[in-house]
């Protein structure tokens, strides 16, 4: 790509908002995360030492310390089966994004096609993927496949919509003066459609992440031996409660994870967004 | 050194229907180079198809166009288009947004951003080379759209209303910019408006259409000395050619000689 497309960081463009304006939002941005982890401490606080005077056994409810205890005692099982989570969730999210940006683009771009293609994703997605998963079990065994399969289905849906929002909706003045100054239909594409597609895409990928996620893990609990799905049933059969809790932790800590990389992400290269502005 | 008078555009019978409503009747007009003409009317008098069919972005039902003796059939290159909307691209700086006329055609040189600097000078845009579109006000994301048609020194300019959104305050100061751009450069432009003082300010020639269907009632020449200032304004021969251009579009003390009967339903819908 060529150079005006990177977003630098630049000093002018700070000095032009007004001047009590960027002060006044550094510290509103300061102040917002310092509060949410002041919520999540106190709800913590008040788990640990509220919920012990209503006598609730450790099996129904355990207390953020025991979960703690058990999280760090399991740290090695928990990063192993994450791993095999991960993997195929990260998986059929990557598959999910190709296709899901490919068939827009096919949509897009050849007159007729959508016509043909969208009754039958309208028809797909209406079925719940989670109810044919056992299906996929037959056909693709209790392996990784099946897992990525399922995480694919359930991410293509919000992906493929959003992408073909984003490289379809260009306004035709913008494609007028693209024709006008001789632009090449694959200049057009990078430095319009696409550009203009990104923020649809990360939008959709924030949706999309942790829907994979829930194919995975529905996934490991139609059949298998590993991963996170797996811990958590494992530990249900044992009435591990507080390992239940552990393995909820480690998915949070994942999909937390993913979803901040997508936001910084946009943070970095999307900060002409709407939503970017005065951060 | 005298300047050769070339015919820069050339309308000849131009034709144009959508369905049963008639866009363009039978439309004839030259325009000379480095001439600035406007084709004023009220809305629905087809002038926004017309500019359209001279870019080649609209095919006429009838006649030819010619835009530097050449035929058009399809969208031109050489010609620098600024719409009623600045359509500046979100994602690109101003000083990007100008050079995208030339970065689309893969053809951005060192030149091209000397050139694009020095058309942000002469429209007030120093400064804001870094700024994003949501950063400026109307009128500047405006004036960029202006800078960006004249990035690549097209030898013609289309202006489709481009004032148009703007507040009437902002929009009289834009008149008196676009002359000052305009004056260092002399490139042909082809202006679309329906504010008649815009007009008289801004043209050498100025195309009066009536509506329904779009006929050229008038052609105005505009006598008045450039460089032309507020006072212009206040000047008999503005307020003369005012009423005649007023008159021709039949909002004037004429409006009976002008009027059309519209026996169109679907006309008279739109």
């Amino acid at each position: 790509m060529n150079a005006p497309e990177k977003v630098i960081p630049d000093p002018t463009s700070a000095s032009l908002a007004p001047a009590g304006d960027a002060p006044r939002s550094r510290t509103a941005n300061a102040r917002g995360p310092l509060r949410s982890f002041t919520a999540v401490v106190v709800f913590l606080l008040a788990w640990q030492f509220l919920v012990p005077l209503v006598h609730v056994p450790d099996y129904v409810l355990p207390l953020p310390s025991i979960i703690a205890q058990r999280f760090v005692e399991t740290f090695t099982l928990q990063v192993a089966n994450l791993a095999v989570t991960g993997m195929t969730t990260l998986a059929g999210l990557a598959i999910a994004l190709v296709a899901g940006v490919l068939l827009a683009l096919l949509v897009v771009y050849v007159e007729g096609v959508k016509s043909v293609v969208m009754p039958f994703l309208a028809a797909f997605n209406s079925i719940p993927k989670i109810a044919i998963a056992p299906l996929f079990v037959i056909w693709f065994g209790l392996g990784a496949e099946s897992k990525i399969l399922l995480a694919f289905l359930l991410a293509l849906f919000p992906i493929f919509v959003n992408s073909m929002t984003g490289l379809g909706e260009i306004e035709p003045d913008i494609l007028d003066l693209s024709r006008l100054a001789g632009g090449s239909p694959y200049r057009v594409f990078t430095m319009v459609r696409l550009m203009h597609a990104t923020p649809y895409i990360t939008d959709a990928l924030k949706v999309a992440f942790p829907l994979a996620l829930v194919g995975s893990i529905v996934g490991e609990f139609i059949g298998g031996n590993r991963g996170i799905g797996q811990l958590i049933l494992a530990a249900q059969f044992n009435l591990d409660t507080p390992l239940v809790f552990a393995a909820l932790l480690s998915i949070t800590v994942f999909t937390t994870a993913g979803i901040w990389i997508i936001t910084l992400f946009e943070r970095r290269f999307l900060k002409w967004r709407p939503s970017q502005r005065s951060r | 050194m005298r300047r050769r008078v070339s015919i820069a555009l050339e309308i000849a019978d131009v034709h144009k229907t959508f369905g049963t409503l008639v866009a363009v009747e039978h439309a004839s007009f030259a325009v000379e180079a480095n001439e600035f003409v406007s084709i004023v009317g009220p809305s629905g008098c087809g002038k926004s198809t017309l500019l359209r069919m001279v870019a080649g972005l609209v095919a006429p039902a009838g006649g030819r166009i010619r835009v530097a003796g050449r035929e058009v059939t399809g969208p031109i290159r050489d010609v620098g288009m600024v719409f009623q909307a600045p359509v500046l691209l979100p994602w690109r700086t101003t000083l990007a947004n100008i050079l995208f006329v030339a970065d689309v055609a893969g053809k951005t040189t060192a030149e091209h951003r000397e050139r694009a600097l020095q058309l942000m000078a002469l429209a007030g845009l120093s400064g804001f080379e870094h700024a994003y579109p949501h950063e400026l006000s109307g009128g500047m994301q405006q004036r960029a759209a202006i800078c960006r048609a004249l990035l690549l020194n097209p030898p013609l300019i289309l202006m489709d209303e481009p004032f148009g959104a703007l507040d009437v305050m902002t929009r009289e100061r834009m008149g008196f910019e676009l002359q000052k751009i305009w004056a260092a450069s002399r490139n042909t432009v082809l202006f679309v408006t329906h504010s008649i003082s815009e007009a008289v300010l801004l043209s050498d020639t100025i195309v009066v259409m009536t509506p329904r269907p779009g006929r050229i009632q008038d052609i105005v020449k505009v006598d008045l000395p450039r460089p032309r200032d507020v006072s212009v304004l206040e000047h008999p021969r503005f307020i003369e050619l005012s009423a005649r251009v007023r008159g021709g579009i039949g909002m004037g003390s004429e409006t009976g000689s002008h009027a059309k009967v519209v026996s169109d339903p679907a006309a008279l819908a739109q």
